[in-house]
């Protein structure tokens, strides 16, 4: 019998695949085979039992994430081992992975034979998995009894062709027993048919029995019947059982693997438990291997297995033809980039090596904590706040950091005693108390800071929730605390803290005080608790915010400039909120004092063309030579102009190799064309109306096509000086002068997202944010080399003349402000100028309801040609330009507060 | 075998399960009715709108606590106990402001949260809080009545007010028995030492949460609302909680289930992103899934969008006003008019099915929303869009 034999060809139908989760979505996709890891399981690794006896359960994590790291869609978890406890130890581990963010964003498999195992394994996973197994083994109650369980947890099933009378072997049983489950799954306990997955059971060949010849096929047939037969039903195996016949000969397993599954995918199956790491590819089998182990598989010769038997001989000893992958280019950095890296990812693995690398190489332990350790942790803590990492990513970073400092503390704690020993003051491990205050009993958010900080070596004394202020402060004077901590989610929380700050400063405390909680902020912190008490009174956003912040305060070296930093700051926010207002002259004064220009026809030159224009395709090579560099470094926090940063003594040697990378990155960009730049702009006959400019369809003036509307300066103009406004700089209409003005829409984020998402899917975040990175400083050389061509083309900067250093500090005439920023803080204002050059159509960009362009690496503005038009800064206006302003917009008053709230000169609330 | 045969078996089962699905629709729930024809309003923010009463700690504490050594006047949940002729105020001024549904004031009567006031922190000693500690929690007596209590007296007082006002006003109301998502995380480990440590287990939270369905049921509410999930694996607990009361009790009521998301679109403790979440929880077939509290509206846009494209169930959505503020009036960033504007938007984009109100939302503020609504097309929802589908071409070997 042959593999075609008995086959069904059934019509192609819609299949609903399978949804699982982690923490991420994980969906079956049409032609993708999903791999299960199977090294996460004691009964098919060894090794891995191993650990788990011995109860190394770090060590067992770390298998997990390999398995995810080397590919596997979901992992299979089984304890089943008669040494092993399997609800202690299933429960154990899955916690452990729920706290490992890399392992546990892929769908875990709960594997046991026994149920209590399955259960308690269900009890740990937030996301939807997979239970294996049920059967109808223990007959038809106890099966929909277990299947209702795992509906009531919500995971897919795996269900074994196991009836009452044992396994099926054959097709018939096979499908028999199958069709039966899935009739009770789906009509009696309604269990969604897409979540049932079928393990036909692979069972081995090769075995020299003759009943045993045509199992491989026998799976085959059988899943090429459920699926054209059980709508949505999946199916499943263990593929390693079918080559057992072979143990010590992997090179003959591993093209059985290969070979069973091309044949078993064909005919359906959707997913196996594989060794993710280890799969030869079904083409790169040897010709003669291949054919011999098809003819076991498909049964195709009645003397298939001596054959195989009798080659494989010849091929025992040659190892696994695939190795292990490994990824761990990141290794290549230098030390300051890997412990970086290691924080950032989480891995903890070489951050010993590392840490002692880095120690010798800096000469004392505490340089590392501060310098490199810290550095990577500000990372953390950047990509939290752009919510580009999760706070268990966070807590796992700072348990790494533990890993690192707990290397590094010997060598401290030796430098301590030598200092001692030389009679000078030795400082203590830092000591903080953490509390909830009285009325408040939350505190998640709390103990994540309290592990964090205790990761990075300091004593953190938690006090827990509701905690009064006398016990708060008892218990900082008892204990000699560095520190106090105080936290909070709720509003009236915020009076406590208030509270606590001024008995702290009745009672003359010294130590600095930290601010936490959902409904903090660090503007009620320095407005309305900071003024309480005379120490530093700091705010700390969230998690990966504190070991900086306590880290400053309590270094010898680091707290006197953070205090005044930080002294400044505060002192800025109270004055921005609190201090009396700045004077401002009334709109009517104001528009009195407009800039003073005298309007000369000379000084208004007429543009070659006027409407719109689209530039499809840029060329990335020509922007390339506008960039400007400087913000690229200030991207990656090297404070510096370039190109004199590369030069510089303490940033230079990393601001050229960031610089050569991302020169590296942009060749292969500019290569392969893997991001697009588009733009749209226009010039167009325009007049000044007040302090509006309208902007008309043709040289006649008769028809309005848009108009902008702009605002003026108000706020601490002394003497005569302008207030100035954009209208300011087109020539008005009672002029009778023929202006223009300009507009302009660039982006060269097209691509943008499916290149970063490539590097993300490597797990290479450092050349997606660099290619990010890249792609602003395009759109931002796309601006200048726009704006020098517009200037030729409106007939007055042909003959500029330019280098790009020239054009960096803009030393050509005209201006091209955006709306968002200084000139015209008024991000609506994008709005007309969508409208204007049709931009979504003309280029893709879009802007979102906030009024931020999409793709990112966009920009827009306008073009004033005028030799006297500059940049400013509005700076506050006052009540009567908001009311005159939402009257020209036609937008209400309160919602223009909302767009400019950050230049008003009053309390809208008020 | 024939193929043909089986295939036939195969259309008639489609046929079957279709039919199913159609008597199914005839025994909608009447809240499933109106989902259909327009947009639904849940009220808004009972901590926030308490304290707006002024009330008092001996007012909290009347005569039940009256001995009480913690503070409690943070505590709402309590008022529904001492002073429920305010929390009746309160929720008859949301069903004024046209809120289709209310919930009870019961986000944190479970015997864990309570505990967190009546009982010593151990912490505050140099002990620590671990699944010994709860266990006594969850065996205290008093805790559980209280949780009881609350829970069923709460719910009656909205029935009482929902079908008050639902009368007066020819317009059935609902009341939706709110679970929240307690202190105690089961995704976090608080001991840098001990990544596996847990302070509390799931079947510890799981019973706390039978106690508080089974009392909502009793004191009549329509549906369950599982809400503010910050941990889905709490969530969970929840949902098997509800599971087992129905089972027992042989009663079923629809369930709402609604997340608070960071600004990855992540479970905020536990980080589980949007569409993983909506997978974790599709199984309990729910009324609605939807997002609330969190980080206001305008953050909560994108993964709106997502959850709705994904859900083929009703899509709720009641957002903070805005970003916490501790500078302004409400504590919150946004006024009535605005969130009016952006659920408007919202709705617009045929994003929603139900909408309202969490953290900073007053009866001035749900009432703009139900007007800014008023006759906006409900989102449309069916099955899964069918490009997600695929299709599984079986070759035949040659």
């Amino acid at each position: 019998m042959s593999v075609s034999d008995g086959a069904i060809t059934a019509e192609p139908r819609t299949t609903k695949p399978l949804r699982l989760s982690g923490s991420q979505p994980f969906t079956q996709q049409s032609g993708v085979f999903i791999m299960i890891g199977e090294r996460t399981n004691v009964a098919g690794s060894p090794k891995f039992a191993k650990l788990v006896k011995q109860g190394k359960y770090e060590e067992a994590v770390s298998v997990a994430r390999q398995q995810v790291e080397n590919g596997a869609n979901v992992l299979d978890i089984c304890m089943d081992e008669g040494m092993i406890d399997g609800v202690t130890a299933m429960t154990r581990y899955l916690l452990l992975l729920a706290s490992e963010p890399e392992v546990a964003k892929v769908p875990f498999m709960v594997d046991s034979s026994k149920w209590e195992v399955i259960e308690a394994g269900l009890k740990c996973l937030q996301g939807k998995g997979i239970v294996n197994s049920i059967s109808l083994k223990e007959g038809e109650d106890k099966f929909r009894k277990n299947a209702a369980t795992v509906l009531k947890y919500g995971a897919a099933v795996v269900v074994m062709a196991f009836d009452e009378k044992g396994q099926a072997a054959t097709y018939e049983d096979k499908i028999r027993v199958c069709e039966r489950a899935y009739r009770i799954l789906v009509d009696e306990v309604g269990f969604p048919p897409e979540d049932i997955i079928f393990d036909p059971n692979i069972l081995t060949v090769a075995t020299g029995m003759e009943e045993h010849n045509n199992y491989a096929v026998d799976f085959i047939n059988a899943t090429r019947w459920i699926k054209a037969n059980l709508p949505h039903a999946k199916v499943s195996g263990g593929v390693s059982n079918i080559s057992f016949s072979f143990r010590g000969n992997n090179k003959v397993r591993e093209a059985m693997h290969s070979a069973f599954l091309y044949h078993a995918i064909t005919a359906g199956m959707d997913m196996g438990i594989v060794n993710a790491g280890m799969l030869e590819v079904y083409e790169e089998i040897e010709p003669e291997l291949k054919v011999l182990v098809e003819d076991v598989l498909l049964n195709r010769r009645p003397d298939a297995t001596e054959r195989l038997v009798e080659h494989g001989e010849s091929l025992k000893g040659e190892g696994a033809v695939v190795s292990e992958k490994k990824a761990e280019e990141w290794r290549n950095g230098t030390v300051e980039e890997r412990l970086s890296h290691a924080l950032v990812k989480g891995i903890d693995a070489y951050i010993e090596l590392d840490a002692e690398e880095a120690r010798v190489k800096l000469g004392r332990p505490l340089l590392v904590i501060e310098g490199p350790l810290m550095a990577g942790m500000s990372v953390v803590g950047d990509l939290f706040g752009a919510g580009k990492m999760f706070l268990p990513q966070v807590v796992k970073s700072a348990r790494v950091m533990k890993k690192a400092v707990a290397h590094l503390t010997p060598f401290m704690e030796a430098e301590k005693e030598a200092m001692a020993a030389s009679g000078q003051a030795v400082k203590a491990q830092g000591k903080i108390v953490l509390a909830t205050v009285k009325g408040d009993v939350h505190d998640i958010g709390k103990n994540i800071v309290g592990v964090v900080l205790a990761c990075n070596n300091y004593e953190v004394i938690d006090m827990g929730v509701m905690v009064p202020c006398e016990k708060i402060l008892e218990r900082a004077k008892a204990e000699k605390a560095d520190m106090i901590g105080l936290s909070g989610l709720i509003t009236p929380s915020l009076d406590e803290m208030v509270h606590v700050a001024r008995e702290m400063e009745r009672q003359d405390f010294k130590l600095p005080l930290l601010i936490g909680g959902a409904t903090t902020s660090r503007a009620h912190t320095a407005v309305k608790i900071a003024p309480h008490y005379s120490e530093p009174v700091v705010h700390v956003l969230d998690a990966s915010r504190a070991v900086p912040v306590t880290t400053s305060l309590l270094s010898d070296e680091g707290k006197p400039a953070f205090v005044v930093k930080h002294r400044a700051d505060y002192e800025a926010l109270r004055k921005a909120h609190s201090a009396p207002r700045l004077t401002v002259v009334s709109l009517e004064t104001a528009r009195k004092r407009r800039t003073p220009i005298e309007w000369r026809a000379e000084d208004l030159p007429k543009p070659s063309f006027t409407g719109v224009r689209v530039l499809d395709n840029f060329p990335l090579a020509t922007l390339r030579d506008f960039i400007d560099w400087t913000p690229f470094f200030h991207t990656w926090e090297l404070k510096g102009v370039y190109p004199r940063i590369l030069e510089d003594k303490r940033q230079g040697a990393q601001a050229r190799q960031i610089f050569t990378e991302a020169n590296g990155l942009l060749d292969v960009i500019i290569e392969k064309n893997l991001i697009t730049a588009r733009g749209v702009y226009g010039l167009f006959p325009a007049s000044a109306v007040g302090d509006d400019v309208e902007l008309y369809a043709d040289d006649t003036r008769g028809r309005v096509l848009e108009r902008f509307r702009f605002l003026r300066q108000q706020s601490n103009k002394e003497g005569n000086e302008p207030c100035r406004s954009l209208a300011d700089f087109i020539a008005p209409r009672e002029t009778g002068l023929l202006d223009h003005i300009g507009a302009f829409a660039v982006t060269s984020g097209i691509g943008l997202k499916e290149l970063c998402d490539g590097f993300r899917a490597k797990n290479d975040d450092y050349n997606a944010i660099m290619a990010e990175a890249i792609a602003d400083r395009l759109a931002e050389a796309f601006a200048e080399c726009l704006h020098k061509r517009v200037r030729c083309e409106w007939g007055y900067g042909c003959a500029e003349g330019l280098s790009n250093a020239d054009l960096i500090q803009e030393k050509y005439r005209g201006i091209r402000p955006a709306a968002g920023y200084p000139a015209c803080p008024d991000h609506t204002e994008k709005g007309p100028l969508w409208r204007l050059l049709d931009v979504e159509a003309n280029t893709g960009m879009l802007i979102t309801e906030s009024f931020a362009m999409w793709p990112g690496s966009s920009v827009s503005g306008l073009y004033f040609a005028h030799p006297q038009s500059r940049y400013f800064s509005l700076g506050k206006i006052d009540r009567d330009q908001v009311a005159d302003y939402s009257e020209r917009k036609k937008m209400s008053v309160k919602e223009i507060e909302r767009w400019l709230g950050q230049n008003l000169n009053y309390d809208p609330a008020e | 075998m024939g193929g043909f045969a089986k295939n036939v078996a195969g259309i008639a089962t489609l046929k079957a399960n279709r039919k199913k699905k159609k008597m199914k629709r005839a025994h909608q729930h009447p809240l499933e009715k109106i989902l259909e024809n327009r947009i639904a309003i849940i009220d808004g923010a009972m901590g926030t709108t308490i304290r707006s009463y002024g009330m008092t700690e001996s007012d909290i504490r009347g005569d039940r606590f009256k001995n009480s050594t913690k503070g409690l006047l943070n505590n709402g949940d309590l008022f529904s106990l001492t002073k429920p002729e305010m929390i009746g105020d309160i929720h008859r001024r949301f069903l004024e402001a046209g809120a289709d549904i209310i919930e009870t004031n019961t986000f944190g009567a479970t015997s864990i949260t309570q505990s967190e006031f009546f009982v010593d922190d151990p912490r505050e000693h140099g002990g620590r809080k671990d699944p010994a500690f709860y266990q006594k929690i969850i065996d205290d007596p008093f805790l559980g009545s209280l949780a009881s209590d609350i829970n069923e007296q709460s719910a009656r007082q909205c029935r009482e007010w929902a079908d008050r006002v639902g009368t007066a006003t020819s317009r059935q109301r609902f009341v939706a028995g709110a679970i929240g998502p307690l202190t105690v995380s089961l995704s976090n480990s608080p001991d840098a030492d001990d990544p596996g440590f847990r302070v509390v287990t799931f079947d510890q939270v799981k019973t706390a949460y039978i106690q508080q369905v089974r009392a909502l049921i009793a004191g009549g509410v329509d549906l369950l609302l599982v809400e503010t999930i910050f941990d889905s694996l709490n969530a969970k607990a929840a949902l098997v909680a509800i599971r087992e009361v129905f089972d027992e009790d042989g009663k079923k009521l629809p369930i709402m289930i609604s997340a608070a998301v960071g600004r990855g679109g992540e479970t905020m403790i536990s980080a589980q992103t949007t569409e993983a979440f909506w997978n974790a929880v599709h199984h309990v077939k729910p009324l609605s899934v939807g997002l609330n509290c969190s980080l206001g509206p305008d953050l909560m846009y994108p993964f709106l969008e997502e959850l709705s494209e994904k859900a083929d169930v009703a899509i709720s959505c009641y957002p903070n006003a805005g970003l916490p503020n501790p500078l302004s009036k409400t504590g919150f960033d946004l006024g009535p008019q605005d969130m009016a504007r952006y659920l408007g938007d919202f709705a617009r984009a045929g994003l929603i099915n139900i909408a309202g109100g969490c953290c900073g939302n007053t009866p001035e503020h749900i009432a703009a929303i139900a007007q800014a609504l008023e006759g906006q097309p409900p989102r449309k929802w069916g099955t899964r869009p069918a490009e997600e589908s695929f299709s599984h071409e079986i070759e035949s070997p040659a």
